[in-house]
């Protein structure tokens, strides 16, 4: 599978990343790889992680090959769709941060132009993470949170078990719980809702 | 000797990889400075159960680094010495006459170069310094192959009795794969220091070692790394690097079979092999990253066409994607690449530049240097770090920025060139350290007029928060001496140094301003620690706001946006630094939350 994580820096796009990578390995790959994006762009910057759990030999995503799309926030899923391939899936959180050139006025954001071009193309699932993810310590567990919600739609082909055993391996422990639970909450929030 | 053979798999950065290399190959002394993309390597030594008997640290700059780990290597010891690529400029005073006096213990320097450039000043290449110095360079395609380099170089180091430079590129470092990694640790007794000539460079040494020199590295050894693979057509492809692996996957999609020369040792250049190789084909397509450095190699050893960047096949700079690779080998094969219908964006997307995070101290200080100047004719040396983010709107304190500590000389030229100007540089904290310090007594030597702000956050912030001589700690977290900057300032015989807390903004201003009118070199050190280092103490919000955009106009905190023309603060991503209450005149912004 080739998912690609999108968000802005410091949303925790690395730590989903790795636990994608490490479940693949624990549920049975041979070798998984990911491309980060670590360095200035961590400063608030775009920030993108490209996951392969299939064999290949780079770990970049070829744009029209990623099967999932996870979006941290709204700009950057339109931003990054073009990786998608026909028939991809987006889950997209609804969080919405705005560059500060767009507060300056000199430039715009544009949120419903990007979430109508997201559904044209994506079979998408949009998430309030704001609202979801706040009870797990004030919504830094947005990236546990929205890997439920991609698990809980079933468009990731990892087992749930080897999931939370790839969060052990890498939460540190007074952390794990509360991730688990975030995980936990993403998988709830999309039960029964067909995608948009 | 390795005491065990078993292996286990794990998901490792290229970086990761790479200190798990040298942990195998028994590195016993590592030595660098952050940044980007080569951090990480001392960062997973310093936290494995291995390294336990290794000596780690961060040392203030690379030339240090080197000089340090050539003692070691002296000795006898395995060492290890990690850098960015513009870190290699800093250290090439040593690495040059290293390639002279060479080693005893295996030395391996890893130099990260960053085509793009993503995260650097420049994007020179690595592979044309090893082949300006002398000295053998490896170049990984994945992090697999980096760990089993690591290992190589460090034999190799000893067998020639010179250093070996690793030179990953950012998309070797910053991926991550499943590496069969063995348990074992290579073991062995360092000799010691042993006294000789040897290890003292005078010229007839050196006239005696260039020969020596030429001989080895223009008759290299064949290297496993240097791969032919043939194939039934009669055309090639020559790669290195990361490039090599997505022009793997790139040929496994089009299901096309051609001849292919994969260089993973370009200096010295295994010209002999290359020759066999071209021997027989009609064109040569190459692909490589940064310098057409195996472009310009072949050109002087085969007699058919070779394609690349002089002949424009291959653009001269920034990273080779799949998506361009693929279109320069279908133009080469003559075939029509693969019909993509790729997703053309119906919406102009606002671009996202990195910024300074909400809370950051760097902002409170330009700041106050731009509020102290205000009126003025001034101009703005920065440095690299962080900060060099105060060049953006609407802050735009940053006019120059060259190199590491560049900002504290530049600034003296220019206010040589310009005298009516106020000329102030900013510093951070590692920076000073790592090359301010000599800028500064050149000023002070010199006798002249201008203003050093040092931006001192108690981390190097940019590249992730590590300890420098002025924090109070080393690399494993251990206690040791704080170097405090003021002081240094002082013995520097600085005229006029203070202190202050860029959030005391009215107090910042003032002492700017005196410092500003000072006839001499004067420094302000601002003092407040990086928001990752510090706890949050509490979130602000705007009560009633009255729409005048003071705040976004004056600040630009990304915490700060607008909502139906109304200033709104994300309370997740607001850091309680309170810069914005004092900027905003109406009064509207408020403490929540924390000792209100």
């Amino acid at each position: 599978m080739n998912i690609l994580i999108c968000g802005v820096g410091g949303q925790g796009t690395i730590l989903a990343s790795k636990i994608l990578a490490e479940s693949a390995v624990i549920d049975g790959s041979d070798v998984a790889r990911t491309g980060e994006t670590i360095g200035m762009s961590q400063r608030g910057g775009s920030v993108v992680s490209h996951v392969r759990t299939e064999k290949t030999s780079s770990p970049y995503i070829p744009k029209g090959s990623a099967d999932i799309l996870i979006a941290f926030e709204k700009c950057e899923a339109a931003r990054c769709l073009p990786f998608l391939k026909p028939g991809g899936k987006a889950v997209v959180s609804l969080s919405e941060i705005k560059p500060v050139a767009v507060s300056l006025g000199v430039m715009a954001y544009d949120s419903k132009a990007m979430e109508s071009f997201i559904k044209t193309y994506a079979e998408s699932i949009f998430i309030d993470t704001e609202k979801l993810a706040a009870p797990f310590m004030d919504g830094k567990c947005t990236n546990t949170l929205l890997l439920g919600a991609a698990f809980g739609k079933g468009f990731i082909n990892i087992t749930e078990d080897s999931v939370k055993k790839a969060m052990e391996k890498l939460i540190k422990p007074r952390f794990l719980d509360v991730n688990i639970k975030a995980f936990e909450a993403g998988i709830e929030a999309v039960k029964d809702r067909g995608n948009v | 000797m390795k005491e065990s053979e078993s292996k286990m798999k794990i998901n490792l950065l290229g970086n990761g990889a790479i200190a798990m290399g040298a942990i195998a190959a028994g590195v016993r002394f590592a030595a660098g400075y952050p940044g980007t993309p080569s951090t990480e390597i001392l960062e997973t030594l310093k936290s494995n159960e291995y390294a336990k008997n290794i000596h780690i640290e961060w040392s203030t700059n690379e030339k240090a680094a080197v000089e340090a780990a050539a003692g070691a290597s002296y000795s006898g010891v395995r060492t290890l010495v990690t850098m960015k690529q513009v870190g290699l400029n800093v250290a090439s005073d040593p690495v040059m006459c290293l390639s002279y006096i060479g080693v005893k213990g295996g030395m391996v320097i890893v130099v990260a170069d960053d085509p793009g450039p993503i995260s650097s000043q420049t994007e020179q290449d690595t592979r044309s310094f090893g082949s300006y110095a002398h000295l053998t360079v490896l170049d990984p395609s994945s992090p697999e192959e980096a760990y089993e380099m690591t290992q190589y170089a460090f034999e190799l180091s000893e067998k020639l009795s010179r250093p070996v430079i690793l030179r990953p590129t950012t998309k070797v470092c910053h991926a991550s794969a499943t590496v069969d990694v063995s348990e074992g640790v290579y073991d062995y007794t360092p000799s010691g220091f042993v006294k000789d000539p040897k290890w003292v460079i005078f010229p007839p040494l050196s006239y005696k070692r260039h020969i020596e020199n030429f001989k080895m590295y223009n008759t290299p050894e064949d290297s496993v790394y240097n791969r032919t693979e043939t194939a039934e057509s009669d055309v090639g492809i020559v790669t290195g690097g990361v490039t090599t692996a997505i022009v793997t996957d790139i040929l496994t999609d089009l299901g096309v079979k051609v001849n292919r020369l994969t260089i993973g040792r370009p200096y010295p250049f295994p010209t002999e092999q290359a020759k066999a190789f071209a021997e027989g084909l009609t064109k040569i397509l190459v692909l490589e990253e940064l310098d057409p450095f195996i472009e310009e190699q072949l050109q002087r050893c085969v007699n058919i066409k070779v394609c690349g960047k002089y002949s424009e096949h291959v653009p001269a700079a920034g990273e080779l994607k799949y998506e361009n690779l693929i279109n320069i080998i279908c133009n080469f094969l003559g075939i029509n690449a693969p019909g993509t219908a790729p997703i053309n964006p119906t919406v102009t997307l606002p671009t996202r530049a990195p910024v300074l995070c909400a809370g950051c101290p760097h902002r409170a200080s330009f700041y106050a240097v731009k509020l102290a100047s205000k009126r003025k004719k001034a101009v703005y040396c920065g440095d690299i770090g962080c900060y060099t983010l105060g060049n953006a709107k609407p802050l735009e304190t940053t006019d120059t920025c060259l190199c590491m500590g560049g900002g504290i000389t530049v600034a003296q030229g220019i206010k040589t060139a310009n005298p009516d100007t106020d000329v102030f540089a900013f510093i951070g904290d590692s920076t000073f350290f790592a090359s301010g310090m000599t800028g500064v007594a050149n000023a002070v030597y010199n006798k002249h007029n201008i203003t050093i702000c040092i931006l001192d956050n108690r981390t190097t912030a940019m590249t992730g928060g590590q300890p420098h001589p002025g924090t109070g700690a080393t690399i494993t977290g251990a206690e040791t001496v704080h170097i405090d900057i003021a002081s240094v300032l002082t013995a520097l015989k600085v005229g006029f140094v203070r202190e202050c807390n860029p959030f005391d903004l009215d107090s910042a201003v003032k002492t700017v301003t005196a410092a500003a009118e000072y006839d001499g070199v004067s420094a302000v050190v601002f003092k407040a620690p990086c928001i990752a280092v510090a706890k949050k103490p509490c979130s602000y919000e705007v009560f009633d706001c009255i729409g005048c955009k003071r705040c976004i106009n004056e600040l630009g905190c990304p915490a700060i946006s607008l909502a139906e023309e109304k200033a709104v603060i994300d309370p997740v991503m607001c850091y309680g630094c309170g810069i914005c209450e004092t900027v905003c005149k109406p009064a509207k912004i408020r403490k929540i939350g924390g000792d209100v």
